[in-house]
């Protein structure tokens, strides 16, 4: 039962009588049999059982952008039926206007539709729906909520596909398909031309200059079907805050940005969430892996778990026959060197090519450069050691062979795609 | 259970709404006990009543005593705060008390002056009774003493002896007052605690010692015979006990109009009930506002840990341990470690190719450059935050394009 304004209303009108009378149990008995009225019309309410109700949320929404869930009231009674019906979603869906009116007729129906603009990237499953059907006098009504299962899949942002364009430009210069003559120093030989100024003259293929007696160069295409394997760490260091956002979210823009990258530049990329288990798995040919990817790492949240970097390696073992690019987006500190990631990135380095990506904390940078007192010196005094040790585990990683990228959280995902397109630069894959 | 019809849910069956409030039955009887026991107790207990004088007063100040002998004795004791709620039917079988007449204002006294039955005052009597006929003024007693009756009143010979105290009564001579008024009980500087006299047809009686008449004193020496006498000379008694913020006028007769008269009011008749009305629609609104459309949704959020955490921890332990070295090695090192990438030094080529380099870029001597990279470590705060100073502008320098 829920009462209206209406009774409320009705209840203050009380004042004229009880001033009238000059008598409190005036007021009282008008209050009273206001009540009794408002008990009398919910009592007199149609059933909440006469109105059906059905979601029909999106399939998966981008963090950022803004979706709608539907939901369908019908009338399932013979009553005419009115009064509202409530939508309700976590806080995180921003789901702002949950609240509908509903005035519906014997068999008719009627689509509600939630505008939902997700804050938080995630399976999000949505709550009660809460039905209020008001009784003939509109002064109380019947209330009732009761669970429609639903759930909508608020995907990453991927907001680091604005800096996607840019390295594609930079692809197709590699590619030879720019009207920028460069040729890129990629490993796999295209075919013969004609020289033409610009060229490098490196390139002249002596050979056939000397049969043909014009000067012919060798061009170069960029490598292709290079396999590349992206492993993001949703152990304990990825739940940590960097500027507001878990590191894990850093690294899952890296990765959406380089599977992208890759599958435009022909690459075959296959990924995996990881701590001490596998916690999402994405692998499809050409660019579909960007969708996929976003769908599967979506509900990844951060465990709190020290990974399994030997079982990381079995799995790749397994799952990965040829020489990769294996890419770790992982935290480079002294706690991850203690968990075993340098033994994993000596064992993966040994068969495969290792970039290492860790998200830096630009706090740190911040707490390192303070000079106010004593106190900031002893910050900066712990900000310098960190870094410090840092550095010295990214020494040990880069003599293992592997590449290291460190980068704040907003330069990781365009740091890491640069340092691919370099490697594929200098045929390195 | 949830019903599904035609792809739509509904909401389930009221038997197991019916269920759940079962369920939470013996909830709902156990709040309806705790209800019920803080009614009754709120009901029969009421808070003491510490207010001097006053006839429900249990404290040794109070006087319910005396209140309660006369009730007792088949005297109706009523008890007002307002002058305006007296309405006194027949005065002429009522003695109006008025405990501490001096704080009543001009027209409360003249509105007194007006009454025509028999008044008794109670403590220090001011202005009241002159204006009542009664020729004394206020004396301070500063030292308590016992007094015998000195005078012809029937009371004060059945009281035998009472103790003066705190305030006394002094006759003067008032052209306007015809009878000289009687006074009883006088110590030796003159100070009386009592004193009567006839006036307009009426007896005016002032007590000005009432701690007599309190619960502490009433059964001490000849306090009780002179209360009782004094005060149930009338089958009713209104007692007045002054509020402070009581400007109204003293009523007579059952009637509203007068009662209205004597408080004088602003506000339409009806306004009180009209607000008490409202008040209880505030309780609707709170019914109406109070019903929640549908639970709040549970969501489950991650914890808040920043990553800087643990280098502020660490932070503050080499503050707390005053760690000068560590902190300022970590300092040194990541300097040198700058400074060695700008000037192209490499990292294991020792800290004599650094020192030469930097005086090379900078032209600082040698040694001055190692004592601040590779010197002691200092020994104050003031000192390491010197040093760290001089490793910065010295930074600064080799960064210097």
């Amino acid at each position: 039962m829920y009462l209206t304004g209406w009774t409320a209303l009705l209840a203050a009108l009380g004042a004229v009588p009880a001033a009238a009378l000059e008598s409190r149990a005036a007021a009282w008995l008008w209050v009273l049999g206001t009540l009794a009225l408002a008990g009398l019309d919910a009592w007199m309410a149609p059933s909440v059982r006469s109105l059906g109700v059905r979601r029909e949320p999106p399939e998966s929404v981008r963090l950022g952008e803004s979706a709608a869930s539907t939901l369908v009231a019908a009338n399932l009674g013979r009553r005419t039926l009115r009064g509202a019906v409530r939508d309700a979603w976590p806080p995180s869906v921003g789901a702002t206007q949950a609240r509908h009116p509903v005035a519906l007729g014997p068999g008719e129906s009627v689509r509600l539709r939630t505008a939902l603009r997700p804050t938080r990237r995630g399976d999000l499953t949505a709550g009660a729906v809460t039905v209020r059907l008001a009784g003939p006098l509109r002064l109380a009504g019947r209330q009732r909520s009761f669970a429609v299962p639903a759930r909508v899949r608020v995907l990453p942002e991927f907001a680091s596909r604005r800096h996607l364009p840019a390295r594609l430009a930079r692809l197709r210069e590699l590619d030879g398909r720019s009207s920028v003559l460069l040729k890129g120093a990629g490993s796999e030989f295209d075919s013969m031309r004609e020289y033409v100024p610009g060229d490098d003259v490196r390139t002249i293929d002596w050979r056939s200059t000397a049969r043909r007696g014009d000067v012919i160069v060798r061009t170069y295409r960029p490598e292709r079907d290079r396999r590349i394997v992206v492993v993001v760490d949703t152990s304990r260091l990825s739940a940590t805050r960097v500027a507001d956002a878990p590191r894990l979210d850093a690294s899952i823009e890296a990765a959406l940005l380089l599977s992208a990258l890759a599958a435009h530049a022909g690459d075959r990329v296959q990924a995996t969430a990881w701590d001490r288990v596998e916690r999402a798995r994405a692998a499809a040919p050409g660019t579909r892996i960007v969708h996929q990817l976003a769908d599967a790492v979506a509900a990844v949240e951060p465990s709190l778990l020290e990974p399994d970097w030997p079982g990381l390696v079995r799995l790749l073992q397994g799952r990965v026959s040829q020489r990769s690019l294996v890419v770790l987006l992982t935290t480079v500190d002294t706690g991850a060197a203690d968990s075993g990631l340098i033994d994993a990135v000596g064992a993966l380095a040994a068969r495969h090519l290792v970039l290492v990506a860790s998200v830096e904390d630009p706090e740190l940078a911040s707490l390192e450069r303070g000079r106010a007192d004593a106190d900031a010196h002893y910050e900066a005094g712990a900000a310098a050691r960190a870094s410090l040790e840092r550095e010295a585990v990214a020494g040990m990683l880069r003599r293992l062979g592997a590449e290291v990228v460190l980068a704040g959280p907003d330069e990781l995902a365009p740091a890491v795609a640069d340092r691919y397109l370099a490697l594929k630069t200098a045929g390195r894959l | 259970m949830t019903a599904v019809t035609e792809g739509f849910t509904t909401a389930p069956r009221a038997a197991s709404a019916r269920a759940a409030a079962r369920r939470g039955r013996w909830g709902i009887v156990v709040i309806v006990l705790i209800a019920v026991l803080v009614a009754v107790v709120v009901a029969t207990t009421r808070a003491p009543d510490s207010t001097p004088m006053s006839t429900t007063g249990t404290t040794p100040a109070g006087a319910r005593a005396v209140a309660q002998v006369l009730r007792d004795q088949g005297v109706d004791v009523r008890q007002v705060a307002w002058l305006a709620d007296a309405r006194i039917a027949s005065p002429e079988t009522t003695t109006l008390v008025l405990v501490d007449p001096s704080t009543l204002g001009p027209a409360q006294v003249a509105s007194i002056a007006r009454y025509p039955g028999d008044v008794v005052l109670l403590g220090s009597v001011g202005s009241v009774a002159p204006a009542l006929g009664l020729a004394v003024e206020d004396v301070p007693v500063p030292v308590a003493g016992l007094a015998r009756p000195a005078c012809a009143d029937p009371d004060a010979q059945a009281a035998g002896q009472v103790r003066v105290q705190g305030w006394g009564l002094r006759a003067v001579d008032d052209a306007a007052v015809d009878d000289a008024p009687l006074t009883c009980f006088a110590l030796a500087d003159g100070a009386a605690a009592f004193a009567r006299a006839e006036a307009d047809g009426r007896t005016v009686t002032a007590i000005a010692s009432a701690d007599l008449v309190t619960n502490g004193e009433l059964d001490q020496l000849g306090h009780a015979a002179l209360a009782l006498r004094t005060l149930g000379r009338h089958p009713q008694v209104v007692w007045y006990l002054g509020d402070i913020f009581d400007d109204t006028t003293l009523t007579t007769g059952d009637s509203g109009a007068a009662a209205i008269e004597a408080r004088p009011d602003f506000l339409p008749p009806g306004t009180g009930s009209a607000l008490y009305a409202l008040a209880l629609a505030v309780g609707v609104v709170a019914l109406w506002r109070g019903r929640r459309f549908g639970a709040l949704v549970r969501e489950p959020l991650p914890v808040v840990v920043r990553a800087s955490e643990a280098t502020r921890g660490r932070a503050r332990l080499y503050r707390s341990i005053g760690a000068r070295g560590r902190a300022t090695a970590a300092l040194r090192g990541t300097a040198a470690l700058r400074m060695g990438r700008r000037l192209g030094v490499a990292r294991g080529s020792g800290r004599d190719a650094l020192v030469a380099a930097i005086h090379r870029a900078t032209g600082r001597p040698a040694g001055e450059v190692a004592a601040l990279l590779y010197g002691p470590v200092p020994p104050t705060d003031a000192q390491m935050m010197t040093l760290v100073a001089q490793i910065d502008a010295l930074e600064k320098e080799v960064h210097r394009p």
